[in-house]
Formats: C-alpha cells, structure tokens, sequence
C-alpha cells in the first residue's frame, strides 16, 4: 500500500510540477498588433476564387482578390475598383471598362487586361465548374470581351442588360500564374487549400500569411496596395487580420467575450446580454440593417405531384384556389413569431425583396394582417366549411389536411413552424409537420416533388435579377412548380415578361418598377407566403475605429482601425 | 506464433474488404449526394451540377465506383476530397497529429489515475473515500462530455487567465513564440480538453479497477499469499494487481483504434482540429473518398490493434497460449 500511495504521489507531483513551472508572455494585443480577430463558422474548401461555391471560402479569398467593380453596400450601386472608370455605349450593348494602371500582383508582376481576358476564359471554360457562370450568361450566350490595349476591357452583350454591372465584379485572377494549368485542365485542382500561402499570388488589401486547417487563416497588409485615404496615406490601415475557426456559435460566442475576438455578429437572444455588457466588455452594439433574404412558406402548386392513378388530389385545388391561400396568409402570425422566435428583433417581411435592397424593395404592399376571425369567414364563403367541430372541409367535403417540412436542425423555423401549425388548428386545418434532412428535403423539391408546404429561406443578393432561377416559370428553383414548359399561368407568364424587360433598362432607378410589379404580383397571388426578417447586429471592441456595418457588409473595410 | 500471425494478418483482408464495401454501400444508398446541397443555390445552374457530377464520377454504378476506390486504395492512393479538392492523405494528416497530441494525453491521463485510484478504493471498500470517488465516477459517467466541456470554456472565461484558454489548439500568435512558450501553449491549451475527455473515460475505467480487485481480492490463491504471511502490499500490488489487468490489456488494443478516431463533439465545442470534427462534416456533406479513408484507417488500427493486444496478454498472462488465441 505505501508503494502504490508513493507512486500516485510521484504522479500528482510531476503533474503539478509541470503546470506550476509556466513560462510567462505577454499577452496578445489586437490594437498594439494593430491585428483584427474575427470569426468564421468553418474551414475553406478552396482558396481558388473561381471555384468558390460556399461562405467560407468566400471569406478566406475576400480580400485578396478585386473585381473590376465592387458594390458600395450603403448605396447598393456599383462603384470603382480594379477598373478605375466605364462607359456604356452602344444603348448598352457595350461596355468599355479603363483599368487602374498601378495595381501590381505580390509577386511584382503588373495587372493587365490580359487577366481579366483570362479570367473570364476560366469561368467560360467548360472543365471548370463555377458558380458565376450563369449570371454572365446572356440569354444562353456568353459575353464577348475583348482588350484593344493592356489596360482596356470592352465587353460587348446581345443585347442591354442591366444586371452586368453587379456581375462583372468577379475576382481577377492572374495569368501568368494559373494559365498553365487551365491549358492543362489541371485548373480544378490549383489552388486549393493546401496550397503554400506565398504562392496564391494576389493584389487585394490583404495577402495570406497562414493557415491552420480548423483553427485560423492570418492575413497580412499588402504594403503595395493601391488605395489611398482622402491625405493619399496608406490603405488598408490595419496591420493584419486573423479569422479565427470556430464550428460551434456557443463557443465564438464565448471567444468574443474573452476578448478573443473583436467582431462578432449575435444571434438574436445574445443581443439583450451584450447591451447589458457594453460597458463591461468594452464593446459597442449597433444593429447592422433588415436580413437580405426571404423565409417564406411556399405551397407546392405542381401537378405531377398531385395525380395519382389519374384521379386528381384535391391539395391541387386548394393550394391553386386563391380565397384559401388568402385565408392561409391571414392565419400567419407574424408578431407572434417575431416577439416569441426573434425576441422582437424581426420585422414582418411583406415583399418578397428585403427592404435592405434600397432600390429594389417595393414598399408599397399592404400585409395579410394576422386575423383568425377573417381567415375563418373567407374560408367559410368560399365554401371550405367545418365538417364538425375542428375539422374543416373543402366544397367538395375532402378533410383539409396537409404536410409541412422544414430542413431539420433550425430552432427557430420548428418554432415558426409550431405557431403556425397551431394557428391553422383553430381554423380547422390539420397540418402534419415532419422536419426533414436537408439533402432529403432538396431531393423532394428538386425532382421528386413530393411534397405539400415547405418553410424555407433563400439568402438575398442587391442584384434582383439573380432571384431568375426562382422566380422564372422555366426555372429550376421556381419552387412550387420547377421548370414548366410553359407558364402554368397568366401571372408566371407576366413575371416572366417582367423579368426579361427589367434586365434591358440600364439605370438601376429605371429598372426598379418592374421588380416592384414582380413583388406586387407575388403578393397577390401567393404562391407564398413571406414569414419575417431578422434584425441584424453586430457588436465589436470600443477600440475599433471607422468601423461600418450594413447588412451587405462592411463599409470601407480599409479605413477600419484601432485607436492608438 | 509465426503460424497464428500469419492467419490473423491474412483474415484482416476480408475484414477489410467487408467492412469498407459495407461502408460504402452505405454511403451511397442515403438519397441524395454530394451534390444535392448545391441544388438549392440559386447562382449554381443545373449544367454546373451535370459537369461536377461527371468530373467526380458519380455517375457510376455503386460496384464500379468501389472497385475503383478499392483500386486506388490498395495503391496507397486514398483519392481526393469532393469537399477540398485536396488529397484524402493530405487532409488527414493535417489533423491527425493534433488527434493525437489530445487522445494520448487523455488516455495517459485517465489510465495514470484510474488504475491507481480503483485498486484504493477497491481496498478501502466502503469507506468514506471510496464512496466519494465513486459517486464522483457516477457523476463523471452520467454527464455528457459536450456539456462538461461547455461548463469548462464557461469556467474558463470566468477565470479569465491566458494560461487558461477558451478553446483552441494554440494561441493566435503561436508562430512567434519560442520553442518552449510553444511547449507551454500547447499545455496551456490542452488542460481543459483532457480533463473533459478524461473525466468521463476515468470513471468507468475506475469502477471497472474496482470490480476486477474486489473478485480476485476473495480467490484462493489471495488467501494462500495472506496465509503464507507476505505483507497486505505485496499481496495486493504483486497477485491481486497482475491478475485483474487483463482486461485492461485487452482495452489497451481497442484504445488504439481510438487514437486516431477523434472527439467531434469535444472539437466541435472547444474548437480543436481535429479529425473527429472533419469526419463528421465529410459525413454529413457525403463526401465519399474523406468518409472512406478514414473508414480503412480506422478498421486497419482496430485489427492491428486488436492483434497486438493478444500477442501482450499472451506475455502477460502464462494461461494464456497461442493455441488458445487461435481457437477462439
């Protein structure tokens, strides 16, 4: 017994002996290092910028690479970047883009028009997969670009369309790097994520330093880079920026608390404990704008899913008769929802364009108020009566009763969810909701259709026109009825027309009215029914200057610094 | 023994066959696949889709796309990552140390005290020691590790010291740092994750010390060392100890197939590289080639492992023979 208490005693000792004998460091300072820390949900797949096809890769190459144009997220217009000026002629079926003559890649090679010609050659390149594609295709056809001279781009469209300007900004990459391995088809696999930091050549504010798969990426100031500030000193002001990985929200929570990190963007039940906090973790609160998105409840509308050994599903009717939808819109509530889900920090969305989309946004439509008394009569004049006590029928005496499906895994949608099931309870509809995995979920709405109501979001971009694939009739995302060979209806038939005449009018002011229309329609018609937006916000260290958020990001990110 | 290796290492390759091609199957009968996901982007066109779909082969039928995995991977080539576009091999070293680094020190921590800690509280049965160690087991074994490893960064913030990190492999600025202030970072940084990781592992292996000490503690051959006159530490430390190791030799082999196996929940919570959190995601995105090799990984320490957990009980146990083994 006194062997084996001496051998634990051995054992306890040299533990505490180890832990005891510290070597002591300063600790880390952002604002001394100059150093920004933020957060990011998950590693990069790529650091290639034309492959990229999710958030965090995107965040990885962000400032690295340029485009041509970049969007000013205040004014929600194209602005300057790599191509200091443009003109359209040709009643915008030209496009004449002059690049800056002192932009330099780090390894000391000049940028040219030769980069931009041969990035989009690798976008249009049918061996490499990408997702901008299809938003510099013109009806089916891709851009001619030309370069009369190193620092003039002509870019020359079938016809005006208007939605270039916000998809030309894509990120150049440089030739004298990659175009090898495009030659090769050895394209797909440059660049990826074990790729030495030193060899992504770049000409962003920022150049990689490090990364460690799961843990960090660290930037440093690119000293060569051409912006300046309004007394022509050197942009960006920071010293450098680490996006530290954090998978789970808890633990970046966590981080931003202990200092750890100075941005941090909460969820809406953290908002009320960081105000609290302000003053104690030395941080500023400030919310950042209405969520760019749209959660809607969409009703499949589609009738290959609905014809069963050539007898009709009555759901059809229902979901296509627009005095029941109407009844459905009244059911929803939205207040409830945003004081139970969002703890109040949501706004009741009405059009299907966030109002964060200054020009776009049509604020003109008037909501379904939340009023059960009045989904009940419309129901009833419509001739949906109540077969006995909580069951309601349709004209033709069917029960109404139908599934609901959410991707799992959302607390917040199986709440929204939740409320509304309920709400349609009182009205006498029974809805079966079944959350499902979302790989399932996109199978059924993609090709099997077999579904009755979904909750789902799609994330919003300023440009309207990218939402073609979903609100298009032949579209692939054109949710409650994909791909129809030909309008199902009046309605689709004159988004349809819509859509293709908005893209021909050039100013973005101009082109507004048409997209006001395609919401008004929307809303009309019903096809779904808008849910709520959430509030953003966004909270960082007090010694942070300059720093600017919206909800389409950040400000002039090259001005950002800490105080001395 | 040069005949009963020979027959275990040649029914490894069955094994392995059965368990990947199981493995495989699986994989590819979830509906959906790696591609589904980006279906629901609206900037990806259904072309893009076709053209990934072809470029990574998925259009092949399941046996072909097995036999060609099976291919590859007898050459020591595990394919590429569907995610990553990087080398399967790649990736996983790119982790697999610090999976390492964490379980080693776990285990080494739990074993260190649950071994010495069972056979006390198995003497003193029924003291007051042994019923707080014991309830402290229970609890350690009753609270999930993921909690546990939330109460402990909550900890950690309250705290507030840098020796006492909030997650992480290592501090932000750890390239700066000399070689010893990166020995004691990495400490720093592993305290909290092996207390998490050890607590719960400690407690069944201590209940299990227990047990083991309190039945042979009543054999006869106990009795006779007792009766023999040698002192209650020799009796314990040299008849009763050696005897109730068995087992553990035994775990010894299955812990080496945890070695590499990673904590996905612990990494996830405490922001740790490891593979435990890059399996999880390979598997959720059915990321075929990742899940695959970490499968053969996997199977391959188990079955090394198991084996050389027979070859040390042989050595460690005289009852124990080849031919038995065999026979089993």
């Amino acid at each position: 017994m006194v062997k084996i208490r001496s051998r634990l005693c051995v054992v306890v000792l040299a533990t505490a002996a180890f832990t005891a004998c510290r070597v002591n460091r300063i600790q880390n300072d952002h604002s001394i290092a100059q150093t920004l820390y933020q957060g990011m949900g998950s590693d990069p797949g790529t650091f290639n910028p034309i492959l990229v096809t999710d958030a965090s890769s995107g965040m990885a190459i962000e400032d690295l690479f340029e485009g041509l144009v970049k969007i000013n997220p205040k004014t929600t217009l194209p602005e300057p970047d790599l191509a200091q000026s443009w003109d359209i002629s040709n009643g915008g079926r030209t496009i004449t883009f002059h690049l800056r003559h002192d932009v330099r890649w780090s390894d000391g090679v000049g940028f040219s028009a030769r980069d931009v010609l041969f990035t989009m050659r690798a976008i249009y390149d049918p061996r490499v997969p990408n997702s901008m594609i299809s938003s510099l295709t013109v009806d089916g056809r891709p851009l001619e670009v030309e370069a009369p001279d190193d620092y003039t781009v002509v870019v020359k469209l079938p016809r005006p369309f208007a939605p270039l300007l916000y998809a030309i900004g894509v990120p150049i990459v440089p030739e004298h790097v990659l175009g090898k391995a495009l030659a090769t088809g050895q394209f797909n696999r440059t660049w990826g994520i074990d790729t030495r930091p030193d060899d992504l050549i770049c000409l962003g504010p920022y150049r990689m330093q490090r990364y460690v798969p799961g843990q960090l990426l660290a930037f440093k100031r690119n000293p060569d880079y051409w912006m300046r500030d309004e007394r022509g000193g050197r942009l960006p002001r920071l010293k450098g920026q680490v996006l530290m990985i954090a998978t789970d929200r808890n633990a970046m929570y966590l981080r931003f608390i202990s200092g750890l990190l100075d941005v941090y963007r909460p969820r809406a039940e953290e908002v009320w404990e960081l105000q609290q906090k302000q003053g104690e973790l030395h941080i500023k609160l400030q919310p950042t704008g209405v969520d760019t998105g749209s959660r809607f409840f969409a009703f499949n509308r589609n009738p290959r899913h609905y014809i069963h050994n050539g007898k009709m599903d009555p759901k059809y009717k229902w979901f296509t008769d627009i005095n029941f939808m109407r009844a459905l819109a009244h059911a929803l509530d939205k207040r409830g929802i945003i004081n139970l889900c969002y703890r109040g920090l949501a706004v009741p969305a009405i059009a299907d364009i966030s109002p964060a989309d200054r020009i776009f946004h049509n604020p003109n439509l008037k909501d379904y108020e939340y009023d059960l008394k009045l989904a009940a009569r419309i129901l009833d004049e419509a001739g949906y009566r109540l077969l006995r006590p909580g069951v309601r029928g349709d004209p033709e005496g069917h029960p109404i009763v139908f599934e609901l499906t959410t991707p799992t895994g959302n607390p917040t949608a199986d709440q929204i969810c939740a409320i509304y099931k309920q709400d349609l309870a009182a009205l006498g509809i029974k809805v079966n909701y079944r959350p499902l995995e979302f790989i399932s979920l996109v199978k059924k709405l993609d090709s099997t259709f077999d579904w009755d109501c979904v909750l789902i979001g799609f994330t919003g971009t300023i440009e309207p026109n990218n939402a073609a694939n979903f609100l298009r009739s032949s579209g692939n995302l054109h949710i409650w009825n994909p791909r129809e060979p030909h309008p199902a209806t009046p309605w689709e038939a004159e988004i349809d027309r819509l859509l293709d005449a908005g893209t021909r009018v050039m100013d973005p002011y101009q082109r507004a009215p048409y997209y006001w229309r395609i919401q008004q329609i929307l809303h009309d018609q019903l096809p779904i029914i808008e849910t709520v937006r959430e509030i953003g916000y966004v909270a960082y260290r007090d010694s942070l200057e300059n720093f600017d958020e919206t909800t389409w990001g950040v400000y002039k990110p090259e001005w950002i610094q800490f105080r001395h | 023994m040069v005949r009963f290796l020979c027959r275990r290492l040649l029914l490894m390759i069955p094994l392995i066959i059965g368990i990947t091609f199981i493995s495989f199957s699986a994989m590819s009968l979830v509906p959906g696949n790696f591609l589904t996901g980006l279906a629901m982007n609206p900037q990806i066109s259904p072309q893009v889709i076709r053209q990934m779909q072809a470029e990574f082969g998925l259009n092949e039928p399941l046996l072909r796309r097995y036999l060609n995995w099976l291919w590859q991977a007898i050459h020591l080539n595990l394919g590429v990552s569907l995610q990553y576009r990087v080398g399967v091999i790649t990736l996983i070293e790119s982790r697999a140390l610090n999976t390492l680094i964490l379980s080693v020190s776990s285990m080494v921590f739990t074993w260190l005290l649950a071994i010495p800690l069972g056979v006390v509280v198995a003497v003193k049965q029924n003291s007051i020691l042994d019923r707080v160690l014991s309830s402290m087991a229970f609890l350690g074994m009753s609270i999930p590790a993921f909690f546990l490893a939330f109460l402990a960064l909550d900890f950690a913030v309250w705290v507030n010291k840098p020796w006492l990190p909030v997650g992480g492999t290592f501090s932000p600025d750890y390239a700066n740092l000399g070689p010893w202030s990166k020995l004691a970072d990495r400490v720093d940084h592993l305290i909290l994750p092996v207390l998490v990781l050890g607590v719960a592992g400690m407690a069944s292996l201590m209940r299990l010390m227990r047990s083991q000490i309190l039945e042979i503690k009543r054999a006869d051959f106990v009795r006779t060392a007792r009766a023999k006159g040698l002192p209650e530490s020799l009796v314990i430390g040299k008849h009763v100890l050696r005897n109730a190791l068995n087992p553990f030799v035994t775990m010894a082999g299955y812990a080496l197939a945890d070695l590499l196996s990673g904590a996905a929940l612990i990494e996830a919570v405490m922001n740790l590289q490891g593979l435990g959190l890059l399996l999880l995601n390979a598997v959720q995105s059915l990321d075929v080639p990742l899940v695959m090799g970490s499968v053969l990984m996997g199977t391959v320490l188990l079955l090394v492992g198991n084996l050389l957990a027979d070859l040390a009980l042989v050595a460690v146990d005289p009852r124990v023979d080849f031919g038995s083994l065999a026979s089993q």
